[in-house]
């Protein structure tokens, strides 16, 4: 997935990717990407979960935001099947930030 | 000898994805080629209320009418779907042996979260959502990777930027 996300980044367009496996993630170096400890086949959560794939989405863009050195890779503190996705505050609106 | 190869995969996708110490054994005996040079670096330019977005997944999501991705090479299938974001709900298909997709089956935003991106546009966090959207299978190896960066990829890229997508999401299986 990385090297496709090198492809796209390359190309002019901004680029986030979620990383199921770090260590690959680390190897392909795709520009910027956030980290979940999650089984694979579920990079947004769990089936109808919809606090938590959201969660995930606004993580995803305020990395995309945040991320200002190319390869950075953030850790998302969701832990599987124990974080309480009713504590998550959504930000209002995403900052322009990383300039 | 192909159908028990791919029932042997499958069996090992099921069994990964239900016991993560097995997933870490598999993914520690797999090392990817490191990428060498630059790591390509184009910012944002908007705030993400004013951009389109679009998502590549590869997790080998397809319409049903589309040709399911190769599962009988071992190096995996570097082509890619174009996936319609208006039907592909209602008429989705998963190829792909290597990971164990019956929760994607009962909600595909688990992978492709379109639906949660349509809530994001219509409350005005995101500025558009794009019609088009892209599938790969991941797992590609040995001489298809070559393709993939060289062909698919770089096409998948082009199109997005016909179509003044601003962001790109990419969800891994």
């Amino acid at each position: 997935m990385g090297l496709i996300q090198r492809a796209i980044e390359k190309a002019g367009i901004p680029t986030i990717g979620i990383s199921i496996v770090r260590q690959y993630t680390e190897q392909v170096r795709p520009p910027r990407s956030v980290y979940l400890h999650w089984p694979f086949g579920h990079p947004l959560g769990e089936p109808g979960n919809v606090r938590q794939q959201r969660a995930v989405l606004f993580e995803a863009f305020k990395a995309l935001y945040t991320i200002s050195t190319p390869g950075e890779i953030v850790d998302l503190s969701f832990s599987w099947r124990r974080f309480d996705y009713t504590n998550y505050r959504e930000p209002k609106k995403i900052p322009f930030g990383g300039e | 000898m192909s159908a028990w190869n791919r029932l042997k995969n499958r069996l090992i996708a099921m069994l990964a994805t239900r016991h993560p110490a097995l997933a870490e054994r598999l993914v520690a005996g797999y090392h990817p080629e490191p990428s060498a040079g630059a790591i390509p670096w184009a910012p944002p330019g908007k705030p993400l209320g004013a951009c389109k977005v679009a998502v590549v997944t590869t997790a080998g999501v397809h319409h049903a009418g589309q040709q399911p991705f190769d599962m009988v090479d071992r190096n995996g299938d570097p082509s890619f779907r174009e996936l319609d974001g208006v039907t592909i709900g209602s008429d989705f298909r998963i190829t792909h042996d290597y990971y164990d997709h019956g929760d994607a089956e009962r909600d595909l935003n688990i992978v492709l979260p379109l639906q949660r991106l349509e809530e994001l546009r219509r409350e005005g966090i995101i500025g558009g959502l794009a019609r088009f959207h892209y599938s790969f299978m991941g797992h590609i190896s040995g001489p298809h990777l070559a393709t993939l960066t060289g062909k698919h990829a770089p096409e998948v890229a082009d199109r997005l930027r016909g179509a003044d997508v601003d962001l790109v999401l990419l969800t891994p299986a």
